[in-house]
Formats: structure tokens, sequence, C-alpha cells
């Protein structure tokens, strides 16, 4: 029986020096915030053991996850991933065609099973028996399921994945469902945005493949490294939020002077992502720097709150926040509607505060 | 004589979901019929919704061209509360969109058209090695550096857009950021280094001489960078007489500036025609749709649950006046009236649209130039105007793919009926009423299958020749 090859050997394989290749363990130390002193821990790691084969799926979606993720920052974690996950299945990449794709994802899954971590963009539509989106003469939530049976893992991309995006917005035609919803006895990451940042998605990756287990999840599921903080905890504009200096109009003087965008509907204080860190297009910016308020593409929910634009009206200048694991494990209770958990939670918290101050006051 | 149906698909490396069903007879298909088997149902949802609401979901639609459906959502509410934007935010809106059609150009090119070049098949062919080295899917060494020149190209849209995919700067009054003197060099900056990676890797010379090649004779004569592969590996399989279209050509206009448009709106019927957007129907007859044949104002997006056995496809059929329109870069630069897309459009088949494509990355490179040194910071980028209460609106652009359009109807503030037909639509279509094949259908009629193809690759190049991109398609 042939052996799989580790990391190193793909790598070495597909012309990447020893010296890139440490480059890539330090990179990925520092991304997954880890000291100096992993990195030969990593690099052991990846010679020695052999690598994870991941499988890439596709059903009701956008191709945005797939666009981002290609696009990532450190062309060296992305030319080592996408080789690694070359040797598999994509299929929006992969070279093979028609029933030969078909053919070679079914050996993929005969030939790694119990081993393969799946990654699924998008999400089945359950209406009329899935026949909204139908992949090889198949509803996509049979091939979701049968690549599911032997998964290690499964890695949910994007907001589709993990809660059901826009194609799920009201009234959900297709009955679009998250990926946890249909698969219920495999360990799911979920990654959400839309898409998400694609350097979450390497780092998610990488520590899968480096480390082969999961990495810390929040009690929502998402990797607590990049869902931790919200938008506005680290956003550049603010001061000028807890100074009370707003935009009021698109392109006023206020707009100019970059002022907060939280009259203009910006979902930054409720929404859990890295984009005010990590930024987008190799860090170049994020929506706010380009003078539009976040939407809350990160949260469950996010497409259906009632209108992008309307400011939110549950928070408090000032106030004091929970963490997103606190507040998820309130919330874990009523996942399920079209409620922003985080939202009405902190909502809650917020009115609790309101009284205290007012018994205190 | 019939011979056997031939089920094409999944295809992987076009946006979405494809399915093509081949008659074939004596080693060639006779009749082929497009299944766009993905269904989501955006115009249902957008039903009931803020106006403003269609800015974010609709660019949702597609991961590919979120942006050209963004813009077609912006104009389509700016005609509706009667607002344009300001000359300088569409000049900024125009210079997003094109960075976004500029790197769909190349994507294609890399990473959906040319690996098709590098199977087992081809082996024996004396381009074959130069283009697995080149081209293998995810390993060839031209598609790692136009992934990166693409990213690179992007930090454009990080600058001015936030992100990208799903970009939410262009608005109906124009765009949510106003530049500084710092980002229109950064821009300028970028562009250039765009240039040089085009000039040195993918076209092998100037884009200017390019751009000025006068007909096809002149065009197959190039043979700098990867384009001067595609025109060798194109003359030894004769491309050119592969897939050929009607040569109906439909185009929105691309670019709206206050000096004219970028490239000209019109059709194209074996002469410049004019084009007039209310002889728009979508037949419904071939489609898992239910209703009658409308203009989309009017229209509705209403599946039929029971997939009725006379129908075959998600997609309905638009036409103009009653016939299929070919759309796409090349029906952009044929409408525009540039020579070489004049002579290649006389033939009309697979290089001609990807040469066209070529052509138009080349231009679009020269316009994005143009677009940015004429960037005045100083200027006002948004026009204010207020949401309309009732109205309607058209919001035509061209996205990469072609010509695609959002009609929205606002009652009492809310969204009282959204539709849109995207390019794929057009061009991926199933039959109408009167048993008329979509412009693919028809394009693949009288293409080689050899006996033991079961995927033949003729077809292949002939789908991949449009671009499709089936999210947008069927939504």
């Amino acid at each position: 029986m042939s052996q799989i090859e580790t990391f190193y050997d793909v790598m070495r394989r597909q012309g990447i020096t020893r010296r890139s290749f440490m480059k890539y363990c330090n990179l990925t130390a520092a991304a997954l915030g880890l000291g100096p002193s992993f990195v030969p821990k990593i690099a052991h790691a990846m010679e020695t053991k052999p690598r994870t084969p991941v499988i890439w799926i596709h059903g009701l979606e956008c191709t945005c996850c797939s666009e981002s993720f290609i696009r990532s920052a450190h062309p060296l974690a992305k030319d080592v991933v996408l080789s690694m996950i070359s040797l598999d299945y994509d299929d929006t990449l992969m070279a093979a065609a028609g029933h030969q794709a078909e053919a070679a994802l079914m050996d993929t899954i005969e030939k790694y099973k119990g081993n393969y971590i799946l990654a699924v963009e998008g999400n089945p539509p359950l209406n009329e028996d899935g026949m909204y989106c139908i992949i090889g003469g198949k509803p996509f939530v049979e091939q979701l399921k049968m690549a599911a049976e032997n998964a290690k893992a499964i890695i949910s991309w994007g907001a589709c994945a993990s809660y059901g995006c826009v194609q799920a917005a009201a009234p959900n035609p297709t009955r679009a469902t998250p990926v946890h919803k249909v698969i219920l006895d495999k360990p799911i990451i979920k990654v959400p945005g839309c898409p998400p940042i694609a350097e979450v998605m390497t780092g998610v990756i990488t520590y899968m493949l480096t480390f082969d287990r999961l990495p810390e999840l929040d009690r929502q599921g998402r990797p607590a490294m990049f869902y931790s903080q919200r938008i506005h905890d680290k956003c550049y504009r603010r001061p000028h939020f807890d100074a009370g200096q707003f935009v009021e109009h698109w392109d006023d003087e206020n707009a100019r002077k970059g002022y907060c965008l939280y009259k203009m509907g910006c979902k930054g204080p409720t929404t859990y992502n890295a984009c005010s860190t990590i930024r987008w297009n190799d860090g170049t910016s994020f929506p706010i720097q380009s003078g539009h308020g976040c939407i809350g593409c990160s949260e469950d929910g996010f497409w259906d709150q009632g209108g992008f634009y309307n400011r939110l009206t549950t928070i408090n200048q000032f106030g004091v926040e929970a963490n997103a694991d606190r507040v998820g494990m309130v919330a874990a209770g009523v996942v399920g509607g079209a409620v922003v958990a985080h939202a009405a939670v902190s909502a809650l918290k917020r009115a609790q505060k309101k009284t205290q101050d007012k018994v205190e006051g | 004589m019939s011979g056997p149906r031939l089920i094409v698909g999944p295809f992987n490396r076009v946006e979405g979901d494809l399915e093509v069903s081949l008659d074939v007879a004596d080693g060639h298909v006779r009749a082929a019929f497009v299944n766009s088997p993905m269904y989501r149902g955006f115009e249902r949802m957008l039903d009931g919704k803020a106006p403003s609401d269609a800015l974010t979901l609709t660019p949702r639609i597609c991961g590919i061209c979120s942006i050209s459906q963004s813009a077609a959502a912006a104009r389509a509410l700016a005609a509706a509360q009667g607002l344009s934007p300001t000359p300088q935010g569409a000049r900024m809106a125009a210079l997003i969109h094109a960075v976004e059609n500029a790197a769909d150009h190349l994507t294609h090119f890399h990473l959906f058209f040319m690996p098709d070049f590098t199977r087992p098949a081809y082996a024996a062919r004396r381009w074959h090695t130069r283009t697995m080295d080149r081209f293998a899917a995810m390993a060839g060494s031209a598609q790692r550096t136009a992934v990166e020149a693409r990213a690179e190209l992007m930090h454009i849209l990080g600058l001015m857009a936030g992100k990208w995919p799903h970009t939410l700067a262009i608005q109906p009054g124009g765009v949510t950021r106003t530049p500084t003197m710092r980002d229109k060099l950064r821009i300028q900056t970028t562009l250039r280094a765009f240039r040089r990676y085009l000039e040195t890797t993918l076209y092998g010379g100037a884009l200017e001489d390019f751009c000025a090649l006068p007909d096809t004779p002149g065009l197959m004569r190039w043979t700098g960078g990867d384009v001067g592969l595609l025109l060798e590996i194109a003359a030894d399989l004769d491309l050119a007489a592969m897939g050929r279209g009607a040569g109906r050509y439909l185009s929105f206009g691309a670019y709206p500036l206050d000096e004219g448009y970028g490239f000209a709106r019109g059709l194209w019927d074996q002469g410049p025609k004019r084009l007039d957007t209310a002889l728009i129907r979508e037949d419904l007859s071939h489609a898992w749709m239910l209703g009658e044949a409308a203009h989309p104002a009017q229209g509705a997006t209403f599946p039929d649950q029971d997939m009725r056995e006379t129908a075959y496809s998600w997609c309905k059929a638009p036409r103009l006046a009653g016939v299929p329109m070919e759309t796409g870069a090349l029906a952009r630069q044929v409408v525009d009236g540039h020579p070489l897309a004049l002579d290649l459009a006389r033939q009309g088949g697979v290089l001609a649209r990807v040469a066209a494509r070529l052509l138009e990355l080349a231009r679009t490179q020269i316009l994005m130039e143009h677009l940015a040194d004429t960037i005045t910071p100083e200027a006002q980028f948004m026009s204010h105007g207020k949401p309309a209460l009732n109205g309607e609106g058209e919001g035509l652009v061209e996205a990469a793919r072609g010509a695609l359009g959002h009609w929205i109807r606002i009652e009492g503030g809310r969204i009282a009926n959204y539709q849109i037909i995207a390019p794929t639509t057009w061009n991926f279509s199933p039959r109408d009423a009167a048993g008329v094949p979509g412009p693919l259908e028809a394009a693949l009629v009288g293409a080689v299958v050899e006996p033991d193809e079961d995927t033949p690759l003729a077809v292949q190049h002939i789908v991949r020749s449009f671009d499709p991109c089936m999210v947008c398609t069927v939504h």
C-alpha cells in the first residue's frame, strides 16, 4: 500500500525551497499567535506527519469564499495549502471534468476514509427534495451527506455554510439550510463571513493541517482566535464613536474626516470578526475604512435585520460588553431563529446595566 | 438517424453548476440543451424589503461579479429616485467596476480556459509541454503569477471599496469613499505594476500595439507571451471555426461617464443597430418557471415546483425583439466598433470570444489608467437624494461576461418587484416558445464528438469560451 506523503514531501515536490518552508512555518506560528518556540514544532510536524487530505465541495453559493481564499496575503501559505488541496478534489479549480471529476471525488473519499477534512462552501437547499441544487444529477444534499460520512471534521466556509446567508433570506424560497442542521454527527468548524477574510481561511486550515486538531472554538463553533472580538473593539474610527462624532450623510464633511459610521447603519458594534485587525485585500482596508458601515456579514441572520442602513438601536455608548464566549453561552438556547444572538443578548445586558445605573444613580 | 444522448456535466472550472445534454449523430453534436441546475430565488427574497437592501443582497448572487451586481442595483435605485451620481462618483464607480472586469478576464484565461489544453488527449501536440508548464491546473507557472497579479490589482478595490468580493462602496449617488491624493497615487502605482505584468508576461509586448492590431491575420502573427501560446494552439486546433455564434451582439454600454461610455451601448446584427430595452422579453416556455413571457419590469420569478416535462432549465430565455442575443467581451468590442473585434466576429467562434476578451483586457487597462489620472480628490463623490417612496428604475451595466440588467419597482418605500437578467442568462438560455435555441445551444451544434469521448473536448472549449457564470444566470 502506498504511503501518504508528508506535508514536506508535498511542498518539495511543488518546488518550494527549504528556506521558504521555514519561512512558512514562521508565518504560520505568527498567524496563529504562537511564539517562536513553536516554529521547530511546526516544522517537525510537517516533515514527519502524513498530510491531511482536504475535499472542498460547493452547494448553493456564489464562490466568494474560494475567491477570497485564492487571494490570501501570503502567496506562500496559499500555495502550500492549495498544493495540499489540489491533490484531492475541488470542483472550481481542478483539471478533470464531468464524470471524471465525480469519480475523482469518490476515489478520494474511498482512499482517505475517516482521514480527510471536508470543506463545504455554500449550503444545501432542502425544498422539493433538494432539486434546487443538482450536482452530477443528484441533489447537493446527497453529495454533502455522502462526503461527510467519512470525514474527520467539517469546515463550514462562510455565512452560507455556517448560517444560510442571503439565499436563506425571507421567505427562503429554496429552504437553504446551514451545514450543521443537516450533518449532526461530525465536528463542524464555522468560519462565517461573506466571504470570510482570506487570512482567516488559510489560518484555520493551516492550523488543522499542521496540528491535526480543531482550533479552539467559541460557543457558536467559530475559531476563537479570529472571532473573539467585535469589529467595534479594534475599529480605527472608535475614538470618534466615543467622542460622539458621526457621519450624517455620505460624503459629508464628517465622512471626509473619517468619523464614526454608526448613524449610517454600521453593525460593527455587534459583529464578531477580525476585519478591523487583519483587514481585506492583503490588509489594504476594510469596509469601514472605505466609508461604508459594517453589515455584520459574519453574524447569524445578518441578511434579515430590516434594512442594512438602519442604525442599531440597541447599543449604548460607553457600555460594558460581554465577550463572544459569555454571550454565546447564554445564546446557545436561542440559536435557530433569525436572531442575531449577540445583538439580542448584548441588548439584554445593556438593559440590565441601565437598570443598575438607575439604581446607583 | 438519431444517435445517443450525452449528458456533459457537472462542469468544473466554470462559476457555478452547469449541465449540457447533447444529441450526437455521426460524430457531431446535432442538438444541445443547456441546464442551469441551481436556483436560489433572490428576486423573491427582495420582495417587500427596503430598496437599499438590494445594494447588499444582489451582489451576493455572485462572488465573482459582485461589483457588477452592485453597480446595476445602484443604477436601478438611482433611476427610481431620479438621481445621478456626481461625475467624479461615476468615474470612481467605473474604475472600481473596471478592476473587477479586468480581474475576471485574467481569471478566465488562466484558471478556466487554458487548462483544457493540458489534457492528455493533446499530449502529442508540439505545444503541449509548454502549455503544461504554464497552465496545468493549480500548478502552472502562468497561473501563479496571474493569481498574484490579480490580487495586487485588487488592492485598488481594497483601497476604494473596502473589501472584495461583496463590495459596498457603490451607491446610487456615487461612491462612499472620497479618495485622497495619496489614494490616487497608490492607484496609479498599482496600475503601473499591473501594466508591467501584462506587457512582460501575458502579452509579451506593448498593450497599445496589441490594441492596434487591425484584423485576425494580424492577430495570428502576434507571438509574444502567453497570448502567443494561445494563438499557436488556436491555429493548430482551428479554434476560430469552433463554436460559431449567430453574429447578433448586445451591449448595454460599459462605464458611463460624463464624456460618454467607456465601451459603447448598442446592438450588432450585420451592422450597428439601435438598442431599445423595452423590446426585451423573458420567455418561460422551456424554463421551470410559471407565468407568461414578459418584459422584466413586469416579469415574475415563480419556480415550477413540479419541474414540468416540457422544460429543462431554471434559466429563463431572454429575447430582444424576439431573437436571442450573444453578450460578453466580444459583443462589447464589436458594438464599440473595434476593427479587430469586427473582423473576429466574422467567424464568431471560440477564438473570437477569447481573443476579444484579451483585446478588452488590454483596452481596459488603458481606460483604467485614464480614469485614475482624471480623479480629482477635492470634488464631490456622492450626490444626495431622497429614497423613492414609489418609482420604477432600470439599471444596466456591462459585467465581464456581458449585459446585466436590474429592474426595480418601489411601492410605499418597499420593493414591489425586482427582476434581474444576467449575461449568462442571455448566452445560456434554453429554447423559446418558437423552439429557437439559446446562443450556447446554437454554438454547440456541429461540435466534434470523438467516439470515445464522454465529455467532448470541443464542447468544453465552446462552453468555456463564453466564460459562463452560472450563479448569476439563475439567481
